[in-house]
């Protein structure tokens, strides 16, 4: 779901950016948060707790609460909620906690 | 209004604790232990809780390797439904000069002449790599390493001893300041609390970190301890990578990672710090504690810092506790640990109790007397930061 028309806001959509999600291509407008293209296609789920696997979603929106860490071009905890979606980007659903990886 | 007890502790960290458990366990009927704040909120609970056998004192040495022994089966003596998460993996320290390195063999030394089972062993710079993967080897010139040593949780192990205790009758107040301590002529007679409380009692023993200080000064006592503030930044949680405890002197750095996955980075730089009461996060600390800590292990440039606290150490001119009697009677304090408290609280509480009871100590602390400051007694403990 995306809002068109907003009382007060004027949405100025920036154009298409491609990226892929667990494997499947998604559609995003430049600008837009990698989650905020992620809840547009549907997906709800976005992480798992730690200790009982129960599925997370799409929780604080502001980059503070952790539901939403994700693999992102091979970088693990990456806050898709702030994190802009960007042409080509390779992001992937975490399995635990992300593990330390030193960029090269 | 007036209330009694035969003992009063102050102070609800580990210490405090530790002594309420240990006397409770010796008989002692009515003893109250009052915290200001909650239990482990002070150096406890901001302590990055390292343990280790790795001392360069007899008295310490001897009080570790008591306290390890009891750290690994502290759920069972307390009866601890949860985990204290001790994690003995090894504690790593870095050396970065010849001299550093061969004090560290001479402690090695004194620990295995005063324990044969002692597990210390000095590493080369390659060996101790191997122990940390990503270990920066520049400036490196050994380590001291123990494998029977880690860190545990300070607010598990604090609270299994305020459980424990509290099943043997002790009374714990949490949220009541000690405001005045009373005495008549030269003995001890009780505490007034903030809310206007009065408890009477011949006994009242001192834990609380660098605030012993201002406690000794209402009976007139010097105890020459001083706060110095250390910080702490934490890390998101991390898949497990790093199961051993590192620190280095010569940066007063130190980094662990707890077993929820978040790692543990702390620094103090006591050359700066003013020395007061001071327990708030800076962010010129962030800083700091980057640059010592990505020196040590580049790889975490890449993690992500998500909270920091700050703590205070309780100084005292020769880095060493201050246990035992006063010139006070009565009045006992348990303070002084410089920044290597938590871990030596299980024998220390023993000791402790022994002492106010009476008795003989299992351990002979004697050396830490307050009165070592004024004869020049001094115990240098040369391994801590």
């Amino acid at each position: 779901m995306r809002i068109k028309d907003h009382p007060i806001i004027d949405f100025q959509r920036g154009k298409q950016v491609t990226f892929s999600f667990n494997g499947r291509q998604v559609t995003a407008y430049e600008g837009e948060t990698i989650a905020a293209a992620l809840h547009a296609a549907g997906v709800r789920v976005l992480s798992h707790s730690h200790k009982l696997k129960r599925p997370r979603g799409f929780f604080c929106a502001i980059g503070n609460c952790s539901s939403c860490l994700m693999q992102v071009n091979g970088e693990f905890n990456v806050r898709i909620c702030i994190t802009p979606a960007r042409e080509g980007d390779r992001v992937e659903m975490q399995q635990g906690r992300g593990e330390i990886v030193e960029k090269t | 209004m007036t209330a009694k007890a035969d003992a009063v502790i102050i102070g609800g960290g580990v210490h405090g604790c530790s002594i309420a458990y240990h006397l409770a366990k010796k008989g002692w009927k009515n003893v109250i232990l009052l915290e200001k704040g909650t239990l482990a909120c002070g150096a406890t609970g901001r302590s990055v809780a390292g343990i280790r056998h790795q001392f360069g004192t007899e008295i310490n040495i001897r009080l570790a390797k008591e306290s390890v022994k009891r750290m690994e089966r502290l759920e069972e003596e307390l009866d601890y439904p949860e985990s204290i998460e001790l994690m003995q993996n090894g504690y790593l320290m870095l050396s970065y000069s010849a001299e550093e390195l061969e004090l560290f063999r001479c402690n090695r030394d004194l620990q295995k002449s005063l324990d044969p089972d002692n597990q210390t062993e000095i590493l080369t710079p390659e060996q101790a790599a191997d122990l940390v993967p990503g270990l920066n080897l520049e400036g490196l010139y050994g380590a001291s390493f123990n494998r029977q040593d880690g860190h545990a949780s300070p607010f598990h192990v604090t609270q299994a001893y305020a459980d424990a205790a509290k099943r043997l009758g002790v009374d714990i107040r949490t949220g009541v300041e000690v405001t005045d301590i009373k005495k008549d002529r030269s003995h001890v007679t009780g505490v007034v609390t903030g809310k206007g409380e009065e408890i009477s009692a011949p006994v009242v023993i001192a834990a609380a970190g660098a605030y012993t200080k201002p406690l000794g000064e209402m009976l007139g006592l010097e105890i020459p301890v001083i706060p110095e503030r250390h910080q702490v930044a934490v890390t998101e949680p991390l898949e497990m990578f790093l199961g051993i405890m590192v620190i280095s002197f010569a940066h007063g750095a130190y980094f662990k990672q707890t077993p929820h996955g978040s790692l543990l980075l702390g620094v103090g730089d006591p050359e700066r710090e003013v020395k007061d009461f001071n327990e708030r996060s800076s962010w010129q600390f962030l800083y700091d504690v980057f640059e010592k800590t990505t020196f040590h292990l580049p790889v975490l440039r890449e993690a992500n810092v998500i909270r920091q606290w700050a703590g205070l150490y309780d100084m005292t001119p020769d880095s060493q506790g201050i246990l035992g009697k006063t010139e006070v009677e009565g009045f006992y304090i348990n303070t002084g640990w410089s920044g290597h408290g938590f871990q030596l609280a299980p024998a220390v509480g023993q000791v402790m109790a022994e002492i106010v009871s009476g008795e003989k100590p299992f351990i002979d602390v004697s050396c830490m007397h307050l009165e070592r400051f004024e004869r020049g007694e001094l115990i240098p403990e040369p391994a801590c930061v």
